[in-house]
């Protein structure tokens, strides 16, 4: 088999300029945005690199490395050294689509940002596609192809491998495909999808399998059974004025969770219209943290919950239909379903019940037929098909048995790590073994590549040409931002050269998008800038009514479901995901939202759940299934189900690199894959957990160690007046609440307090929007180039984020009330960190930014002792000795050049982002004009989901921040140190269903008096 | 002017501060013998082998540190300092009790001090040592630590912050260091001309000789002497106080909840004396035993500073009620909590610990026994220092735990180069102070003649007799 173009096209230009194809392909495809095409003399600068740190392997120091010096004689259209571009694009993340916007300085992409134009991101991105930048800088990431033969292991060449298979592979097609097995994770890309028929055409007796740990099969499946078609559900928080979540993650995991945030938001202002949200759950989610109410409920339960919410519904309908008998509930879970029940039926078409994707198929089919019940289709639930459904394709589980009974001569693994995230009683692996010929594509030689006779590097997704359907099916491209780092290829690329294709993957996937591109010339162009082909969503789908026997034939189901005092749930990591983010420090070390636990998982149990098997925070115990036993450490989390034990997947990679475990790198956390089983992957009552005589010590970014009476006290004392909150009943009365918590003195300033004349940069943070997400968290690790520094550091209570999100629980242990408060620098006006530097280190800006200056830093720590928001970090040691390595030369290429690395010994903290604000600055006026409002936006607040960060100038009236600071909801934190700080919070409004005991909340007090 | 004398200690006649049978001559020989016996006492040696071990542990550790970063301490966020902190504030106390010894015990002509000034204000130049060491390698970029210095950098162009109480350390502590050394070596003179005289080496007749800066004993000598001796106990004296002071400032210039306290200076000055003499004790005993100077340290000066010890540490303990009810009484919640997590918070271990060896041990010294029994004496002063470290530490340490935000909440754990460096820091001391016993006379032979009854049975003060108890022996 000849070379495919694809290969072709990354080599150096000179090369390229002299085939026809490359000139046709500037002249036609490229004719008004060609900048956006990101090729161009600093790739080749990164191809070198790469190549030289490469040969460094074998060669260091045989003589000095060979660099050709390219000089920038024609300059790439719109390249301005040193200055940002900008590029749509878009990926999807186990299913999930995000749609984004890449900055990259000198062809290198360095942040990630949601692409504004897209209906789906409008700008906003979450904490993993954050991320995804350091797995494109990842120096594991496998560089070559490797082939074990017999016993040795030899290094490969594209070329090498592309001979193999041509011969291989010509064979195979001559025998029709018999023997030949494909497993891909489902994708909703056009262009894969079109190669994957052209596959199945040339291999027609070849079986595709797709398989995803974290699937939303359940949920595509309880449509099929309501409605016999494989429908996806939508859902429109916009509109809703009731959200039912019943173990759903609708504002965390959930494929389309960044336009379900700002749907929520939307319905979060406080006021007549204010949204309720309900949230019955066994972990705790993000949507459950931001419910009014939470039902913390064993997963096996929500069945039954969900029947007797249906009933409730169905006879205020005025239903004539019988309901089964249904087992009663107990009371607080009754006067839950009794109230929702009102709210459902009160707000029928604006209301959306929503069900996590772990639920069985007949609890779905149950949620599909109770939101049409009450006119919610069409409506707040919107049904399409689901693009992610290949036809013909089979199972993981047909896949093993038929590996099993020796009927898969060639298996090809594109993406994915089957033999870590497989259920225990699936015997991937040792299928694998009796399968002649196995290839796998992978980012990195993982679990399965090491079984796998073939593995080949997978290009990164920002390194390849594609395709994502968003969630509503609008058409998104994705397009390649550097050339591949590490020689690896696509999914779609390594099809093409089964298949046989020889167009490059950028015509396969043009030409896959041409019924939906269409005629115009300038299409494909007007694509890639913008990312996606508008109106290209997917129909709405009309279902017929469900059957009333059909119904109570779930129903029965549920109700026959066993039932048992504990259960075991997996659920994917915040952090990992399903694991494949274990390689990422960035995520590692964002802590848990609610446990705050970063570099682990663990066995998350209640307090009471914890007292009646006598396991204390930190005790390791043992957990038990049919077929595996392992042990992980415990850790006792208020608002957990009580007899719910909750695992996290996606820890213990044996094979992930140097940051998530390697075979001679410890696991980051436990691998509780073997507890599963293929029948109840999601929740299972068939374990035994024993506590052991060992205990643990986790790192926690709060809450460092277990704490006494005395703080706990204290701790709640304090979070009514550090996250203020009301109802809002008592908002109605009182919409200034906030402002009247605390009481103080006239509080008057030593010195004579500075005027701000030109900008007087301001930030507002509404608690009210914020759902503890972690995006801004990432988002600033990320654009301020904030160390990782690793578990043992973080144990210790060095982590560097300069944004963190406080979690306060109020009220009672075993369903507390959530506050998430995200906190960074407030850039006091009184700075206390000011005044007590010996060498002036941190001053005030006239702009009344707190500025740190590095380089007279000499790391007294002065500063970060008085700071009352305790938000100063310290480079204690040398955080980022590993940019210096030669090895990790290519994670130097995350880096922001517009921010300092910072050396050991330096304090450091947030800046508002003032690269962001100086180049604002600078942009205005080279403009000649003033700064418009919103123009300069923080990391954070451009990632944030909800919107809850505003950033401006307090001195422009006009600006969303001055309107903020001026909203009766708005108060400093700790405002009677009377440092003056420049960011203020919107206080939290919750919108309790008046049956259902309000939860606590502070509430006005005293009479007049002076305060913030 | 004596009288002050039988204020402190009534039973023995006032004029009567030397056991045994003393002249002029057996003061000399018994200072200089300990200086001019070719060999020590063994004991010498076990002690210096030990503590210049752990001197060098303590240099092997501060390299590392500078190789490595702070991060090899214990420190966190949000105890962004501890330890070393500790430790330097806990090292500046015990520098206390030489200066106000030498200034302020000389200013109010306690007579009985000319035993033990030279001791007391050696101990305070090595622990003014050991203090100076951590605040200088404390910082993150050691090699910039001169720019705390206010120096007028044409790199830099600009000042330090004057605002900083970190600052205002600087200069104290510098200050202090130099007008105490100053005083130390001043005092020394007449007594580094007698063991020049006495020499009978020619190293040791230069080495002496060049200390003594060409002493003579002239009236005109001693005349100069005396005043420049009295202008500096003059300059000492406001010394002893801003110190520890501005020490204070550090903590309760901040806004941290138990730093933010007004109490805090004369608490750490009380304190600071309270720890010195403790020190003092602890190292005099043991000395005077070993080095026969039970004639000239005598019971009578060990029981007054015992009582000095029973006063400081009565002012401590009610400074530390006084804390609690002022938290009690200013009515802000943080500061109440800052005490009430004190006692009973994660480090009420080392409150306790605090409570019990400052507040309760000083008070065994209301019995005659413990202020006259030596070894009962080093005991409770051995517990003395124990707990005046741990009052740093319980300042330092368990305000910054657990400040305004509980979300920032933390728990310091020091390391093995915490706890190797507080004991390397003194092995320093040790070996500074057992060169000190070696090399140097470790009694003001010049001043305790003075003070003899003999010679002058009528003398008003101090100074004016000793024109006369110079050093020809």
């Amino acid at each position: 088999m000849t070379t495919t173009t694809g290969k072709n096209y990354w080599r150096s230009l000179d090369e390229l300029q002299d085939t026809p194809e490359f000139r046709e392909f500037l002249h036609r495809e490229f004719p008004e945005a060609a900048s956006e095409f990101p090729e161009g003399l600093s790739r080749r600068r990164w191809m070198q690199l790469m190549g030289a740190s490469l040969a460094l392997g074998g060669l260091a120091g045989c003589r000095w490395e060979q660099e050709k010096i390219a000089p920038f004689a024609v300059r790439p259209e719109n390249r301005v050294p040193g200055e940002a571009e900008f590029f749509a694009t878009s990926i999807e993340i186990a299913g999930m689509p995000r749609h984004l916007l890449v900055t990259c300085y000198d062809g290198r992409p360095i942040k990630i940002e949601g692409n504004p134009d897209h209906p789906a991101s409008q700008g906003v991105s979450d904490a993993l596609s954050q991320a995804t930048i350091l797995d494109l800088y990842d120096p594991d990431r496998s560089a070559a192809a490797r082939q074990i033969d017999g016993r040795q292991s030899f290094s490969r060449s594209w070329q090498e491998f592309e001979e193999f298979a041509a011969e291989h592979f010509a064979a195979l097609a001559k025998q029709a495909g018999q023997g030949l097995r494909l497993l891909i994770e489902p994708t909703s890309s056009i262009a894969v999808q079109t190669m994957l028929r052209k596959f199945q055409q040339r291999y027609p007796q070849a079986t595709i399998h797709t398989y995803a740990p974290l699937s939303r099969q359940q949920q595509t499946d309880g449509a099929a059974l309501a409605w016999r078609q494989p429908w996806r559900v939508r859902y429109n928080l916009d509109g809703a004025k009731i959200i039912a979540s019943f173990d759903e993650d609708l504002l965390g995991l959930h494929p389309h969770a960044l336009a379900h945030a700002r749907g929520f938001a939307t319905g979060r202002e406080p006021g007549d219209g204010m949204s309720r949200v309900y949230a019955a759950e066994s972990q705790f989610s993000l949507t459950g943290a931001a419910a009014d109410h939470r039902l913390p409920i064993k997963s096996q339960d929500i069945g039954l919950l969900l029947a007797h919410v249906d009933a409730l519904v169905r006879a205020d309908l005025g239903a004539a239909e019988a309901n089964a008998d249904l087992p009663a509930l107990p009371a607080g879970e009754q006067d839950f379903a009794q109230a929702l029940a009102l709210d459902l039926v009160a707000n029928q078409g604006q209301a959306v019940v929503a069900l996590g994707p772990s639920q069985p198929v007949a609890v779905h089919a149950l949620a599909h037929a109770l939101n049409q019940a009450l006119g919610n289709i069409g409506q707040t639930v919107l049904l399409t098909q689901d693009p992610t459904q290949i036809a013909g394709a089979a199972s993981l589980e047909q896949l093993v048995n038929a590996m099993q009974n020796g009927s898969v001569d060639t298996l090809l693994i594109l993406g994915g790590n089957p033999a870590y995230d497989v259920p225990g009683d699936l015997d991937f692996r040792g299928g694998l073994a009796q399968v002649a010929t196995t290839i796998q594509l992978g980012l990195y030689e993982n679990e399965t590549a090491q079984l796998c006779q073939w593995h080949l590097p997978q290009a990164h997704p920002y390194e390849a040409w594609g395709d994502v359907r968003g969630w509503d099916g609008t058409v998104s491209a994705a397009q390649p931002l550097i050339a591949p780092l590490l020689n690896g290829k696509s999914p779609l690329e390594v099809l093409a050269l089964l298949c046989d294709d020889q167009r490059d993957a950028q015509q396969i996937v043009r030409e896959a998008l041409a019924t939906y591109l269409g005629n115009r010339s300038d299409a494909w162009p007007a694509l890639l800038h913008e990312g996606f082909i508008s109106s290209t969503t997917f129909p709405l789908e009309q279902p017929a009514s469900v059957a009333a026997n059909q119904r109570q034939q779930w129903v029965q189901e549920i109700v026959q479901q066993p039932r048992a005092d504990s259960e075991l749930v997996f659920t994917p990591s915040d952090s990992v995901l399903d694991g494949r983010f274990a390689n990422n420090g960035w995520l590692q070390e964002t802590p848990d939202f609610l446990t705050k636990l970063t570099w682990d998982n663990a066995a998350i149990l209640s307090p009471q759940t914890a007292d009646q098997l006598g396991i204390q925070h930190g005790t390791i115990v043992q957990l038990k299934t049919n077929g595996a036993r392992l042990e992980l450490p415990a850790f006792i989390l208020p608002g957990q189900a009580a007899g719910s034990i909750g695992v996290a997947l996606g820890y213990g990679r044996t094979a992930a690199g140097n940051v998530g475990g390697d075979s001679d790198i410890a696991s980051v956390g436990v691998d509780v894959n073997p507890l599963r089983s293929a029948s109840s992957p999601h929740f299972t009552s068939d374990f035994s957990i024993t506590p052991t005589a060992s205990t643990y010590q986790f790192a926690t970014t709060q809450d460092h160690h277990a704490i006494d009476t005395v703080g706990q006290e204290e701790t709640e004392r304090r979070a009514g007046d550090l996250v203020r909150g009301a109802t809002l009943e008592e908002y109605q009365a009182h919409p200034d609440f906030a402002q009247h918590m605390t009481h103080h003195p006239p509080l008057e300033s030593l010195w004579e307090e500075p005027s701000y004349e030109g900008h007087a940069w301001g930030m507002s943070i509404d608690l009210n929007k914020c759902i503890g997400c972690n995006a801004c968290m990432v988002a600033c690790q990320s654009e301020n180039n904030v160390p990782i520094v690793g578990k043992e550091q973080v144990a210790k209570g060095r982590e560097m984020h300069w944004i963190r999100v406080d979690r306060y629980f109020q009220g009672d242990v075993e369903n507390p009330d959530i506050a998430t408060q995200p906190v960074a620098c407030h850039h006091c006006e009184n700075a206390p960190c000011e005044q007590v530097c010996p060498v002036a280190a941190t001053v005030h800006s006239d702009e009344g930014l707190n500025d740190m200056v590095y380089n007279r830093c000499i790391g007294t720590r002065y500063c970060a002792n008085n700071c009352p928001y305790k938000v100063r970090r310290f480079n204690f040691l040398n955080y980022n000795a590993e940019l210096e390595q030669a090895s990790n030369e290519l994670v130097q290429l995350a880096v922001n050049p517009e921010v300092t690395v910072r050396s050991r010994g330096v304090m450091e903290k947030c800046t508002y982002c003032v690269q962001r604000i100086q180049g604002g600055k600078i942009d205005a006026k080279n403009d000649r004009r003033a700064i418009g409002d919103g123009e300069i936006k923080t990391a954070c607040q451009q990632a944030c989901p909800t919107q809850a960060i505003q950033f401006g100038d307090l001195n422009d009236a006009e600006s969303r921040v001055a309107a903020s600071h001026a909203d009766p909801r708005a108060y400093a934190m700790l405002s009677e140190l009377n440092v003056k700080p420049r960011t203020k919070y919107l206080a939290r409004v919750r919108n309790p269903h008046p049956l259902l005991a309000a939860p606590a909340t502070e509430t006005h007090h005293g009479s007049p008096h002076v305060h913030s | 002017m004596s009288t002050a004398n039988l204020a402190l200690n009534p039973e023995l006649p006032p004029d009567r501060l030397l056991d045994g049978d003393h002249d002029y001559r057996s003061i000399t020989d018994t200072v200089c013998q300990i200086v001019e016996r070719p060999q020590p006492p063994k004991a010498w040696y076990v002690a210096f082998a030990v503590s210049s071990v752990l001197t060098v542990i303590l240099f092997g550790l501060v390299g590392y540190l500078f190789v490595t970063g702070v991060g090899v301490w214990g420190n966190n966020a949000p105890v962004f300092w501890g330890w070393p902190i500790v430790n330097f504030v806990f090292w500046v106390g015990i520098g206390h009790a030489g200066t106000l010894i030498s200034a302020i015990l000389f200013l109010f002509r306690q007579h009985w001090r000319t035993s033990i000034n030279r001791f007391a204000e050696a101990m305070t130049i090595f622990a003014v040592v050991c203090a100076g060491l951590f605040p200088g390698i404390h910082v993150g970029r050691v090699w910039l630590v001169y720019w705390l210095a206010p120096y007028p950098s044409q790199h830099l162009a600009m000042w330090p912050n004057f605002r900083s109480p970190l600052l205002w350390d600087v200069f104290a502590v510098s200050t202090y260091a130099t007008v105490s050394l100053l005083f130390w070596y001043m005092g020394m003179i007449p007594d580094l001309a007698t063991l020049r005289d006495r020499a009978t080496t020619r190293v040791r007749q230069v080495a002496y000789g060049i200390a003594a800066l060409g002493w003579t004993g002239s009236a005109r000598q001693w005349s100069r002497y005396e005043k420049a001796y009295m202008l500096l106990a003059a300059l000492a004296t406001p010394l002893v106080l801003s110190v520890h002071t501005i020490v204070s400032f550090d903590f309760a210039v901040s806004q941290i909840p138990g730093w933010h306290t007004t109490i805090f200076p004369p608490y750490f000055v009380a304190g600071a004396i309270f720890s010195g003499f403790a020190m003092v004790i602890t190292l005099v005993v043991p000395a005077r035993a070993f080095f026969g100077l039970k004639d000239l340290v005598t019971i009578r000066h060990l029981e007054n500073m015992t009582k000095i010890m029973l006063a400081t540490g009565s002012m401590v303990g009610f400074a530390y009620a006084i804390e609690f009810f002022i938290a009690w009484y200013g009515g802000n919640p943080y500061e109440q909590f800052a005490f009430i997590n004190r006692a009973l918070g994660p480090y009420a271990w080392a409150y306790w610990t605090m409570v019990t060896c400052n507040v309760i041990s000083p008070q065994l010294f209301w019995f005659k026994k413990f202020r006259t029994t030596p070894w009962l004496m080093v005991v409770v002063s051995i517990f003395i220092n124990i707990g005046m470290w741990f009052e740093r530490f319980v300042i330092t340490v368990t305000s910054l735990s657990r400040d305004f935000l509980p979300s920032s909440w933390g728990y310091f754990k020091p390391t093995a180069v915490d706890v190797l460096m507080l004991i390397g820091s003194f092995g320093l001391f040790f070996t500074l102070f057992l060169l000190f016993c070696r090399y140097l006379p470790m009694v003001a032979m010049a001043e305790v003649k003075a003070v003899m009854p003999k010679p002058d049975t009528t003398a008003k003060v101090g100074n004016t007799a000793s024109a006369e108890g110079g050093p020809q022996a």
